[in-house]
């Protein structure tokens, strides 16, 4: 279990010797950089790295500068089971949040003492003292059947938690935070029908808590509700719980932890406030500018599409609690607002949505621009994309923004963005659910400012790979659905059936490529088809396509630069080429004269052609490693 | 190696990760008292972090019993068979 943090990002290579950094600067008595020791505490940890960051967090703890950035929280643990096992992974789970958290555990079996007594078992002010009891704790044991022993013994525990939650005003001048109780063993299905029965008595004690917390009287951990998700045979150890009477696992101690850092943070503002969406394969199954409108997957009875439905469902209900909405996707505006306009099935609106960024800039460029439109920092905002390459752009150039580890199945969506808990909040009021709303439904754009982040490290870091083969027959399938498919990058939108693209196979006259990517993350597959037309010295560029999947990857400029090299050796001069506007393909209007070459003619009806002489080629920096076919 | 040499092994870097202070030998006849701080609460998880490097799950009776590391590595060593 200890590893279990399926929506953290998975563990770094190199961890080992940037926490090592961080702990020499520390021992040199200087302030490692906030947002590098939180990543580091954020990420899937084993049951060693997790001992690292507990050190790490003690270390961080005791050198004890107010300016390093980490919101600082001091609570008090109080409980009549040991809770010694918690403050080091409190502490480290604190760290993945942006908190400081120091325990004061209180000694073995005070909370009568501290309840009903004036002795002060913390002696000291605190943000929060933390309650953890088992059922033994709120009631002796009922008789069966004895439905007034046990509405006597509800008020005992309501009598408990009040005079615990006013100790804790007086005496640490902090809040209760009292954890619901998860439910026994059961014998029967009948439990909770049954007066006398610990599953009953647990649940109405739960109900007793949550109607407090409604009132403001203390905050609720709901323990319960995590033991449920982890599953009772794995929250309990009886061997354990028998031995040191530790009231859950030892191994889950750092899910529980982080459970509760979860509602610190809440109580801190260091939970998200705001969730920024990519689109296609996010929102939706498929690519809205190749697919188009009936193409993508939303809905109508598929498992995939009705996966996605459900996903928005559950974001809409993220922002009925106060989350502002923003979109961030490689588009083309006008295209990414379609769905949102004109499917049936979209849930999501353009109102419920404050920013609305659709364009071919970097996504690290578009959140920054976001947070600025909505004058919120960085660190409020979390961010879903299927794509793992984005997800790891942004968090190299933006460690601030909380990425959520997503994965690609729009079916775990809902459950990585719930465990994370990173929209923890505490009873929500009125002007909290009013937030979202504030924030306008503008679906307005933000103003893009220059570029951050140097780009050539980060294509350098996803060791791309390619792959250039001529036409053959297991591509063409995939070679045709390109053909008839891609509008957006697509420099003539010609269409070519099966038939036709079986006929270029060995073509003489032709150099039809197939192009495959794969980077560390993913393989592509087939992501461009370039077709040319060899008239001796003389060549011209019939298609040039590529999917949008990987875009600003210095893709073309690493064909284009096969192209040429293929073409000196052949003797050419010159390569022509031309460019048909269609409602489309905007994106790549400028696309020749980005890559050298020159106009030769503009036509009235908006074709342009073009030309570059071979010998006047000079190759583009690229980052993929190339494997060409002969 | 023997079967109880490779777990000795196995427990021995489990044990250096948690008392990262320290390095004295780590032998079948180990003790909690060898280790300053190995007390009773790092014990617990001592257990649990041994019992996942090794795949293996000690009954109650069986830890009572644990007299020093000898008994666990015979303990686990008999549970892989």
């Amino acid at each position: 279990m200890q590893g279990n943090f399926p929506w953290r990002r998975p563990l770094v290579q190199g961890w080992d010797e940037q926490v090592a950094e961080v702990e020499h600067t520390l021992a040199d008595g200087r302030e490692p950089d906030y947002a590098t020791v939180k990543s580091l505490a954020n990420q899937q940890l084993g049951m060693r790295e997790q001992l690292r960051i507990e050190r790490l967090a003690k270390k961080l703890s005791k050198a004890a500068s107010p300016s390093n950035g980490f919101a600082e929280v001091t609570i008090g643990l109080l409980g009549n089971r040991t809770l010694s096992f918690l403050p080091d992974p409190l502490a480290a789970a604190g760290l993945a949040r942006g908190l400081q958290v120091r325990s004061v555990e209180a000694p073995y079996d005070s909370v009568a003492s501290f309840a009903y007594s004036p002795a002060d078992c913390f002696g000291r002010s605190l943000d929060a003292v933390l309650v953890v009891l088992d059922e033994s704790a709120f009631a002796s044991k009922r008789p069966m059947l004895d439905q007034a022993a046990e509405d006597e013994a509800i008020a005992d525990a309501e009598n408990l938690a009040t005079a615990l939650a006013a100790a804790a005003q007086e005496k640490s001048g902090g809040r209760a935070i009292i954890a619901t109780l998860p439910g026994p063993m059961q014998v029967s299905s009948a439990e909770l029908a049954t007066p006398g029965t610990s599953a009953r008595f647990r649940h109405r004690v739960n109900l007793m808590l949550a109607e407090g917390a409604m009132k403001g009287q203390w905050i609720l951990w709901d323990q319960a509700a995590l033991a449920h998700r982890v599953g009772l045979d794995t929250w309990l150890d009886p061997v354990r719980y028998h031995a040191a009477k530790i009231p859950f696992s030892v191994d889950v101690c750092p899910l529980a932890a982080d459970n509760i850092a979860a509602v610190l943070a809440a109580m801190k503002g260091k939970a998200a406030r705001g969730l920024i969406l990519d689109l296609d394969n996010t929102l939706w199954g498929g690519v809205i500018g190749d697919d188009g409108l009936a193409g993508i997957r939303l809905g109508q009875n598929s498992p995939e599409g009705e996966a996605y439905v459900a996903f928005q469902d559950f974001v809409l209900s993220l922002r009925d609690r106060g989350v502002v909405l923003a979109v961030c996707s490689k588009n083309t505006d006008e295209i990414a607002r379609e769905p949102f306009r004109s499917h049936g099935e979209m849930v999501i609106k353009e109102d419920h949505v404050a920013v609305f960024q659709a364009n071919w800039n970097d996504k690290a460029t578009n959140i920054k621009s976001i947070a600025e439109t909505l004058s919120l920092g960085l660190e409020s905002f979390a961010f879903i994309d299927d794509n793992a390459a984005e997800r790891e752009r942004v968090r190299q150039e933006l460690p601030l923004v909380s990425t959520i580890e997503i994965g690609d199945d729009p079916s775990f969506y809902i459950e990585r963005i719930a465990q994370s808990g990173l929209f923890d909040h505490l009873p929500l009021n009125n002007e909290d659910i009013s937030r979202a709303a504030s924030y306008g439904g503008r679906a307005a754009a933000a103003q893009i400012r220059a570029k951050i982040g140097n780009y050539d490290d980060y294509l350098t870091s996803l060791e791309m790979r390619m792959m250039i083969d001529p036409f053959d027959d297991t591509g063409r399938s995939r070679i045709t659905q390109l053909i008839n498919k891609s509008n957006q990058f697509n420099l003539t939108t010609r269409r070519y059936g099966e038939e036709d693209v079986r006929k270029m196979e060995g073509d003489p006259d032709l150099l039809a490529w197939q192009v495959r990517l794969e980077d560390k993350f993913a393989q592509h597959g087939m992501i461009g088809v370039v077709i040319v037309r060899k008239q001796e010295a003389e060549w011209t560029i019939d298609t040039w396509l590529q999917s949008c999947r990987v875009l600003e990857r210095g893709v073309e400029q690493c064909v284009m630069n096969m192209l040429f090299e293929a073409a000196a050796q052949a003797g050419v001069e010159t390569i022509h080429a031309e460019y048909i506007p269609t409602d489309r393909n905007g994106m790549v209007s400028d696309f020749y004269t980005r890559l050298g070459f020159k106009v030769t003619s503009s036509n009235e009806d908006g074709r342009v052609e073009y030309a570059c002489d071979v010998p006047d080629y000079e190759p583009h920096k690229t980052f993929i490693e190339v494997g060409l076919a002969s | 190696m023997s079967n109880q040499e490779t777990i000795l092994a196995k427990v021995s870097e489990v044990i250096r990760d948690l008392f990262d202070e320290y390095d004295g030998p780590i032998t079948m006849e180990t003790t909690a008292d060898d280790v300053p701080q190995w007390d009773s609460l790092s014990h617990v998880r001592l257990m649990v972090m041994i019992e996942m490097e090794l795949g293996v799950h000690f009954s109650t009776s069986e830890m009572q019993s644990f007299k020093n590391l000898g008994d666990l590595v015979n303990a686990a060593a008999k549970q892989k068979g």
